[in-house]
């Protein structure tokens, strides 16, 4: 049977995440892997993979990018949408759960929290600076307490007593956690303890001044921690739902707006999957053109330049000659 | 004598003052990684990020042979009032030997306001000072006007870069303004450049309109702003910012012409009732104007570890609520990565589209 899907592409610095949507909009494929410093590399294994999944019968009828690495990847892969990762998040949410009012995202890299009413962003903040309110946190916490990170939640639902981590602070938190550990807690305690310094932190850190109401939903890589998950429905005293695709809600975002954007447009640029074989390079130069001195990017696809951008006065962007992608591919 | 001054803005009118007063004038580079990472390297770490920035340019002003820099104070509680002494002794201590001339408001302190005005004199004439004082201040004005025309058009150029690029040229030919028939040549030169620019047509209903307000010197310079405005310009909003340099001029130093200002303040009123220094109050205050103007949103700028916007800051939730209008603050300091900032901006930006067209529907 011959089928369409939706690509939504999410490349983080830490991961990078694909998800494809039929045009029912149900949810055929995921696939998370790490970016390692290579989105390219990462993307390519991805798109092959969903190749592989879903047969020859189905053709990638849109894509969109989402993520640090949106505009790169949006390049190469020739996107129909290049989406901030905040919509992108918020769009996926809204639409498995139309009446939410308040998204927790907690990623490896960061964290976001925004706020919805009838279905449309009203207010968000991200947090980028601090690491005690992210993934990575955590993960250096479980390596210390020599524990698997995805035992760490399911560890932390078996705490019996209520201890009190510092967590305004990573090295705060780790001294205070050492302590408590000389003090003779459990390690079940001491990880409820540190979920709930997180989850402090993240409300006191992103929820400053905002009012956060129910319906409440968790997603994002630290989701899959069911410690934080209590932790949060402790603290709000209300359910908190974890969505069942948790972590590729940013690539199914991506994927949704995709599909919206080719709706209206009535076809797509996204390039086929043969032109992944191109090599694409990506390269960054100052013009010394003038004093705003601006940082150039420039893509190249066997050593013909097909994108840049960062020139403000639009001078590089005019030497691009519109050649047609193909005759290059 | 080669003299500087702080790169805040419309520099080439600063230089146009210094030149007729016949001053071998050393333009300081325009504010890069290097001057932030140098001014970073030689300020107390709690200093605000402002402070930072001046001192990296000031050093590279120095690097150049500055001997002389004239710059503006402030005064009040906030920090603005000793940053002119700190970035004397610092320069000192690099080895550097440097004089650093801080104007402060006359009225504040006339006595020390006229020794400078005669320091700037030096051996001219009052009337050339005068005269000197009045064509810097007419190029300023000019520029601020294109500027602000520039940045409500921008985002509807048919070319991407082309307002930018008139920019430039604007520019340049207002650095060869020597005299009122210069201006004139300038001004007319100046239209032209503008009319060339190819604007598709765009409905005023689709039209996003978004103010800049915070702190004086990041908002007045694009370098340490990220290029805010050029930024919500191609995500296609116009802007408008709280801040022109020749209005700060207008307020300080003409009198009778510092109502608008005034006005501004009147409006802040209720949330801060005394001035706090920096720009908090007249932040408030445009807030409140921006939106009586029929602005979509606001984007508040806030230099890390600065005060006064830290204050603004803390009433920004209660105002947005209050005034229904969307505000986004961006923090600014020596590591504020442009990518995070960028998914920021463009959220936000998304967030006001659907908010109006959400309006026009219902
Ligand atoms: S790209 Fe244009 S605006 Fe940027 S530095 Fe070069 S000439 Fe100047
Ligand atoms: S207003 Fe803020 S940034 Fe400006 S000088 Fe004062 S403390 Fe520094």
């Amino acid at each position: 049977m011959l089928s369409e899907v939706y690509v939504g592409i999410d490349v983080g610095s830490v991961s990078t995440n694909i998800a494809a949507i039929g045009s029912d909009q149900k949810i055929v494929f995921t696939y998370y892997t790490r970016t390692n410093g290579q989105p390219l590399v990462a993307i390519k294994k991805g798109l092959y993979r969903l190749k592989d999944e879903l047969g020859d019968d189905t053709t990638i009828a849109g894509v969109g990018t989402t993520g640090s690495g949106r505009q790169l990847a949006g390049v190469m892969v020739g996107a129909d949408i290049v989406k901030n990762e905040i919509t992108a998040h918020a769009v996926a949410t809204t639409n498995i759960k139309p009446d939410v009012r308040t998204i927790f995202e907690i990623g490896g890299q960061d964290s976001k929290l925004i706020l919805v009413k009838d279905g449309m962003v009203v207010d968000f903040a991200m947090n980028t600076v601090c690491a005690a309110g992210t993934g990575s946190f955590l993960d250096h916490q479980a390596e210390r307490l020599g524990l698997p990170i995805d035992r760490f939640g399911e560890m932390a639902l078996k705490s019996k007593t209520n201890v009190q981590i510092a967590g305004r602070c990573t090295v705060f938190a780790e001294s205070d956690m050492i302590a408590k550990q000389q003090y003779g807690f459990s390690k079940a305690d001491i990880i409820m303890g540190l979920c709930r310094a997180l989850v402090r932190n993240f409300i006191n850190n992103l929820g400053r001044g905002k009012m956060l109401q129910p319906p409440f939903v968790f997603q994002g890589g630290v989701a899959a921690n069911t410690g934080i998950k209590a932790a949060f429905e402790e603290e709000l005293k209300q359910t908190v739902t974890v969505p069942d695709y948790f972590d590729v809600m940013g690539a199914i975002g991506a994927a949704i707006l995709a599909w919206e954007e080719v709706e209206q447009k009535g076809c797509s640029s996204f390039r086929g999957l043969d032109s992944l074989k191109t090599d694409f390079t990506p390269s960054s130069f100052i013009c010394e053109g003038c004093a705003n001195m601006c940082e150039v990017i420039k893509v190249e696809a066997n050593e013909v330049t097909i994108a840049v951008w960062g020139d403000r006065c639009g001078k590089w962007k005019e030497n691009i000659k519109q050649v047609k992608l193909k005759e290059i591919i | 004598m080669k003299v500087s001054f702080p790169y805040m803005g419309p520099v080439t009118a600063y230089r146009k003052l210094f030149e007729q007063l016949g001053y071998e004038v050393i333009v300081p580079p325009r504010p890069t990684q290097r001057t932030v990472e140098l001014g970073a390297k030689n300020s107390p770490e709690f200093a605000c990020f402002p402070f930072k920035v001046l001192m990296g340019s000031y050093i590279e002003a120095c690097e150049l042979g500055a001997e002389l820099i004239f710059s503006s104070g402030g005064h009040g509680p906030c920090r603005a009032g000793f940053y002119g002494e700190i970035h004397a002794r610092n320069l000192k201590n690099l080895g550097y030997q440097a004089e650093v001339v801080i104007f402060d408001e006359p009225l504040y302190n006339w006595k020390g306001f006229y020794n400078n005005v005669k320091r700037l004199k030096g051996d001219n004439s009052f009337f050339r000072l005068l005269r000197a004082t009045f064509l810097t201040y007419r190029v300023m004005s000019e520029l601020d006007k294109c500027e602000r025309l520039l940045h409500r058009i921008s985002p509807y150029q048919r070319k991407a870069g082309s307002a930018e690029k008139a920019w430039l040229l604007i520019q340049k030919e207002y650095a060869n303004v020597f005299n009122g028939k210069g201006l004139a040549l300038a001004r007319s030169k100046t239209e032209e450049i503008i009319k060339e620019i190819e604007l598709s047509k765009v409905e005023e209903r689709d039209r996003i309109k978004i103010g800049i307000i915070g702190e004086i010197y990041v908002v007045l310079e694009p370098s340490i702003n990220m290029g805010i405005e050029n930024i919500l310009n191609d995500l296609g909003c116009e802007t408008e910012r709280s801040q022109y340099l020749s209005e700060w001029v207008d307020y300080m130093l003409i009198p009778g012409k510092g109502k608008k200002e005034k006005g501004i303040m009147a409006k802040a009123e209720k949330y801060i009732d005394i001035v706090i220094g920096g720009h908090a109050k007249q932040n408030i205050g445009h807030i409140i104007d921006f939106k009586e103007r029929g602005f979509d949103g606001i984007v508040h700028l806030k230099p890390f570890a600065c005060l006064p916007e830290l204050v603004t800051e803390s009433i920004i939730p209660e105002m947005s609520r209050v005034y229904d209008i969307p505000i986004l603050t961006l923090s600014l300091d020596e590591q504020s990565g442009l990518t995070n900032n960028l998914t920021r901006i463009e959220a936000f930006v998304d967030l006001i589209r659907k908010k109006d067209r959400a309006r026009h529907i219902s």
